[in-house]
């Protein structure tokens, strides 16, 4: 699917920073589609998604580039490390008053069961592969309009699920791969150090099946309720 | 179909989830694994979306099964199949089915069909259903997962008679009688299972021309151990190979395949005696 049409409208009706990202896990080199080069410097998956958005860099990342060992072990680049998925770490970092308390948390975040070469970002207008994920990083009010959008369709709610650590790999990529729809996280204390995600940013991560009719929807709101 | 953990994740927004899961994309069902107690409203969803609903506990996490109720059933005729030809292709057919499809058999032979569903346990099967349409006797089937099988002390509470002489072997033929009689003497349950030259002695009027010195003839034993509750199959190849039908048999006797037999003989609570 060719998304620069889309992106165009998307930025022209929530006034976007940055590009939607697009992100594919690989299971092989083979899968690499030409002109992505191997990422130049190690660093988190967040970082990567934040680079990809704001300064439209683009290329993978494999269990060598990926630095945050957390984010490559739930989207299967590698084995999660046993101090993460004991829940040791976060314990000691002070998330959890008792490691069994981290525990519960860890055992509960998304993980991927299949095992991955790479992870591929590519700002989405210019990707030339089918993501598997759409990471979105918003407003509140951006976010609100995305979920109307995305609603208005069909009705319903959106559940979110997040717990403040693993959330742009798990909560806004693994989650959605797996399950088919969006989600919405908050963050965790890396991404918002290491990837600088904003104060009064919050992060989607969509289903690309989706995009189209969030566009439509979209579109019908600004002509019913003017610009955002 | 998608499986899908969702560990953490409480009521009612693990519903909420799974609504919005259905909706977009899983109309045919999902399996979902969930935390404890996280499966309330699950199960107004699946009638929401007409679908089926089974829960399984497994230690701390629940596995919700919400299915679409019409699966689609393959159909298998094994009409005109020889004996053991339909045990066989159906065998076959469920090794390759993954857990949850079902199959129908269907078979103008309603022995062959009853074979089959006996048999249906040891090939890692459920029967759904049993019938006849028309002309033709079925049973629909369901893959189920194969069971681990636990070492236990079985009570032998059963006696399988196989019998492969016939109304040649006079000794032999009332040895099959005599020893039921002295098992269900004893409480047991019988099974007798005549096949090669055994199936002559179920053949109408065959039995009534022997005669032991010492007891009555082979026909009235035969009689007073069918009326006694002992099950009598008649192997079906045995038979056909001596142009016998079901309608030559006596009253009480049945005709039945190599399924049957190789079910009866891997019972454990089955003592065997072999002529």
């Amino acid at each position: 699917m060719v998304y620069e049409e889309m992106v165009k409208e998307l930025n022209k009706l929530l006034g976007l920073k940055g590009s939607p990202v697009a992100v594919k896990l690989i299971k092989s080199a083979d899968e690499i589609p030409k002109s992505y080069p191997k990422m130049s410097k190690k660093k988190r998956h967040c970082e990567f998604i934040q680079d990809t958005r704001l300064e439209g860099k683009k290329g993978y990342a494999t269990a060598q580039e990926h630095l945050c060992k957390g984010g490559a072990g739930v989207m299967g680049i590698e084995p999660l490390p046993e101090s993460v998925a004991s829940g040791k770490m976060y314990h000691q970092l002070g998330n959890y008053e008792t490691t069994e308390g981290a525990l519960e948390t860890v055992n509960a975040v998304p993980k991927l069961e299949e095992k991955y070469y790479a992870s591929i970002y590519s700002p989405l207008e210019s990707a030339k592969f089918e993501p598997d994920v759409i990471v979105i990083l918003l407003t509140p009010k951006q976010a609100l309009r995305v979920s109307q959008a995305y609603l208005r369709a069909k009705g319903g709610r959106i559940s979110s699920d997040y717990s403040g650590i693993q959330s742009l790999c798990a909560d806004a990529v693994v989650a959605v791969a797996e399950r088919g729809v969006p989600n919405m996280t908050l963050g965790c204390s890396g991404s918002r150090k290491y990837a600088e995600i904003a104060d009064e940013e919050v992060i989607m991560g969509i289903p690309p099946k989706n995009l189209a009719e969030i566009v439509d929807a979209l579109e019908t709101f600004k002509e019913k309720w003017g610009e955002l | 179909m998608k499986s899908i953990k969702a560990l953490g994740i409480k009521a009612p927004n693990s519903a909420i989830l799974a609504e919005n899961i259905i909706k977009n994309g899983a109309e045919d069902g999902i399996i979902i694994m969930l935390s404890a107690g996280a499966e309330e409203g699950f199960k107004s969803i699946a009638k929401k979306y007409g679908l089926t609903y089974e829960i399984e506990n497994k230690n701390s996490v629940v596995v919700v099964r919400m299915i679409k109720s019409e699966i689609e059933i393959e159909e298998l005729d094994v009409t005109g199949e020889t004996c053991p030809g339909p045990i066989i292709l159906v065998g076959d057919r469920l090794s390759s089915m993954a857990v949850g499809d079902r199959i129908k058999v269907t078979s103008k032979s309603c022995e062959a069909i009853e074979d089959i569903a006996i048999s249906t346990p040891q090939m890692s099967g459920k029967v759904i259903d049993q019938g006849t349409e028309g002309d033709k006797s079925y049973v629909v089937i369901e893959k189920t997962e194969k069971k681990v099988e636990v070492a236990a002390a079985v009570n032998r509470d059963k006696v399988l008679v196989v019998q492969s002489n016939g109304i040649g072997n006079a000794e032999r033929a009332y040895a099959t009688f005599i020893f039921s009689k002295a098992a269900l003497s004893m409480g047991k349950m019988v099974t007798v299972f005549l096949l090669m030259d055994g199936v002559s002695i179920a053949k109408k009027g065959n039995a009534a021309t022997v005669k032991h010195p010492a007891f009555d003839k082979l026909d009235k034993l035969m009689k007073e151990v069918i009326d006694n509750g002992v099950q009598v199959y008649v192997c079906e190849l045995s038979a056909e190979f001596r142009g016998m039908k079901q309608a030559d048999l006596v009253d009480g006797t049945k005709m039945a395949g190599a399924a049957t037999y190789v079910t009866l003989l891997s019972d454990p609570a089955y003592a065997v005696v072999n002529f």
